[in-house]
């Protein structure tokens, strides 16, 4: 092996926003270290500027010519890209809300902020892993940072409990997944590369060994543990209820889009052999998640817990796309994480700034919200109602589009129980938005009677201010101005030949499928 | 057969005799301590089949992190928080020992099904031995650096995380605008209200629990 010429043949640039969040991890870590804890004054807006500083890296690799690094552990392809992208966005907006709930619990910033970073880091690299390896440390950088945020109020039973569930069921979890990986590596002669893992396999023959269906199995258990599949779900609820709620809008949104990322690269991959199979595995995770998640949200009394189920409903409607496996189903997760990371982070804002004004999180406590805060009130509203997709807010175009483009490729009963589970959504969303705007005065609850004035000169209050305006204002507006969302989604699926060799596949073995030109709104 | 193989074979089924009694042990015996001091015999059997594969360096990597830490710290554990307590016998305790025991050897049988039933491609050449080291130098520096550099950065992390865990916090005085019992617990009230510090109207409702 040639040393003297490895750092060109490194391609290092490859992740340079990685190495920017890697950065402004150390400074804060070193800043800290130095300043104490009057730290906390400056060290969320450099964390927020770094991830800023780690989306224009992002945006500069857009057009990258060669997007393989580091002998090919790593791929920056548009994909990966598009989805760092919204990993590093979601922690960005998570830190705004973060600010005033962890000062206000008394426990320290910057090292919350330092794991938060580093969970970032975990999911970006996951985003871009292309070989066994890589993707096994970056899942345990990702899930490992996730445990420490979930036990954060160290002195709360309720966090004890969610962190211990969380570190239990995730290392079995990643114990099941490690065992599937190592047999794909002995499966295919000791390759660790999933291109080679690819090809390999398939020169062994055509018929799919047994090992290989096996791998599958064990392989897609960690998967659905990461996105909270149904029957993978049971830490959600108490994971969401006993977390800090930041690190609960985060484990929803930038977790899971980590965990798709590696859905997509990894069983899109090194599994087209069994293709057909992992479909059928992930149609029926489909169905138990759209089910099982908006029918027990209904039946919910706390917010969190109600958020939790349906986050594990709307992973439901984000695997249509990924069954479908046309562009078109690409491009349509890619456009649902994106409206979602929006519409659920400006929903939690609105859980954080409620429970923080009257420490509590059950649903019946927001009855008669209106009369006390009207903006709180509008927010939380504008983000249920694009939750449980009703247009012209930003989730309806969202689902619109998964459910075309699973209607397009032929999965009719897919999109029949997604259409009707929302509809079931629709209602619980709509109980909590007409418990705070129709409820007389005399019916308000007494966490509302007590309500606090609305202060915002408060330290750490001015940013979740500005952190709720911008998730509502962009919930409402990307679904009327959606354009720019759908040309970046479906670029980012043109743009990757991996997508685009698969797709070419599955129009070959002739599934009735029609490439789609996803251009359905306006 | 030669003395080199005959030696081989006998060592093998030594140290898989070894590995299995063990782990037996950690599964059955009732004692947790023993059960902590025989997965460390486990180990150790263990790194003795991957000298048997002529795999040194990872038989040492094995009997230095798995006995010298992992099994250590879980010693420190039940040792910490070791409490003499005396269990009271679940009726019927033994359908969730038969089932699990059915679980377990349908999945041992499926595996083991799969492990004869697969073409595996094996390598043809021959094994590394003594120059692993250097092996595995390479591949730390060439295609594996990232995950290796990302290791760094997760250890870093574990690292503040431990402190954060295992440090004295330094609680505010009581002149804040917070009481004590609020300092480090999620500002949301816990659902059956055991805290007497509430005024106590959160709805009692308990969900599904």
């Amino acid at each position: 092996m040639d040393f003297a010429n490895l750092g060109a043949q490194l391609n290092a640039g490859t992740i340079l926003p990685e190495g920017v969040v890697i950065l402004t991890l150390l400074v804060i870590l070193v800043g800290d270290l130095i300043v104490g804890r009057t730290s906390s004054r400056w060290t969320p807006y450099v964390a927020i500027a770094g991830l800023v500083g780690s989306l224009t890296a992002l945006f500069y690799q857009w057009d990258i010519s060669d997007p393989i690094g580091f002998l090919g552990g790593f791929n920056s392809d548009a994909l990966s890209i598009v989805f760092r992208g919204i990993i590093a966005l979601s922690a960005a907006v998570t830190i705004p809300m973060a600010i005033r709930y962890i000062e206000q619990s008394g426990t320290s910033l910057a090292e919350f902020l330092v794991i938060l970073l580093t969970a970032t880091l975990g999911g970006m690299f996951l985003a871009g892993a292309d070989e066994l390896v890589m993707i096994f440390v970056s899942l345990e950088t990702l899930s490992i940072s996730s445990y420490l945020l979930t036990g954060y109020m160290k002195r709360d039973p309720r966090s004890n409990e969610a962190a211990l569930k969380y570190l239990l069921i995730g290392a079995a979890s990643s114990a099941i997944f490690l065992y599937g990986v190592s047999l794909l590596y002995g499966l295919s002669g000791g390759e660790t590369n999933l291109n080679a893992i690819a090809s390999n396999i398939v020169a062994q023959g055509s018929e799919p060994p047994i090992g290989l269906v096996i791998a599958l199995v064990f392989v897609i258990a960690g998967i659905a543990f990461k996105i909270a599949a149904v029957p993978f779900h049971q830490w959600t609820p108490d994971v969401y209820e006993g977390s800090p709620t930041p690190v609960v809008a985060f484990l929803s949104v930038g977790s899971k889009a980590a965990g798709f990322a590696l859905a997509i690269r990894l069983l899109v991959t090194a599994f087209p052999l069994v293709a057909d199979e992992w479909r059928f595995v992930f149609t029926a995770l489909a169905v138990l998640s759209m089910v099982l998640g908006n029918v027990v949200a209904l039946a919910q009394t706390s917010m969190k817990r109600m958020l939790a189920y349906s986050s594990i409903g709307q992973a439901g409607f984000v695997m249509i796309g990924l069954i479908v496996g046309t562009d078109a189903g690409y491009a349509s997760m890619v456009f649902y994480m994106l409206v979602y990371l929006f519409m659920n982070l400006g929903g939690f804002t609105c859980v954080i700034l409620f429970s923080l004004r009257t420490g509590t999180d059950q649903i019946s406590e927001y009855s008669g919200l209106y009369q006390k805060d009207p903006l709180l009130t509008l927010g939380l509203s504008v983000c249920l109602l694009s939750l449980g997709g009703i247009p012209p807010l930003a989730g309806f175009f969202g689902k619109l589009y998964l459910f075309w483009a699973g209607w397009q490729a032929g999965a009719y009963g897919l999109v029949l129980v997604g259409l009707v589970t929302s509809v079931i959504s629709i209602y619980y969303y709509i109980r909590v938005v007409k418990m705070m705007v129709v409820k007389e005065p005399q019916e308000m609850s007494d966490a509302v009677k007590n309500y606090p004035e609305v202060r915002w000169t408060l330290p750490g209050m001015r940013p979740l201010q500005v952190s709720l305006v911008l998730a509502v204002v962009a919930t409402s507006l990307a679904g009327i101005l959606s354009n720019p969302l759908f040309t970046l989604a479906n670029n980012s699926v043109t743009n990757t030949p991996l997508l685009q060799s698969s797709v070419a596949m599955t129009q070959d073995a002739g599934a009735p499928v029609q490439l789609a030109d996803a251009e359905i709104n306006q | 057969m030669n003395l080199a193989e005959g030696v081989q074979l006998v060592s093998l089924l030594l140290l898989s005799a070894m590995m299995l009694g063990a782990a037996l042990g950690v599964v059955l015996l009732s004692n947790i301590v023993y059960s902590a001091f025989l997965l460390g015999g486990v180990f150790v059997s263990i790194s003795g089949l991957y000298i048997l594969l002529n795999a040194g360096f990872v038989a040492a990597a094995q009997v230095l992190i798995y006995v010298g830490a992992v099994n250590v710290l879980i010693l420190f554990g039940i040792m910490l928080v070791n409490k003499q307590r005396d269990f009271t016998p679940i009726p019927n305790a033994w359908i969730g020992k038969l089932a699990t025991g059915v679980v377990c050897l349908g999945l041992f049988a499926l595996l083991g099904a799969m492990v004869l039933g697969t073409p595996w491609a094996l390598s043809t050449e021959a094994a590394a031995g003594d120059a692993a080291i250097m092996l595995i130098g390479e591949h730390f520096f060439s295609d594996f650096l990232l995950p290796f550099e990302l290791a760094s950065i997760l250890l870093l992390m574990a690292l503040v995380g431990a402190i954060i865990l295992a440090r004295r916090e330094f609680l505010p005085d009581e002149d804040l605008d917070q009481p004590a019992d609020q300092v480090l617990t999620l500002p949301e009230r816990p659902r059956e209200l055991v805290s007497a510090g509430s005024t106590g109207n959160t709805a009692d409702e308990s969900g599904d629990r």
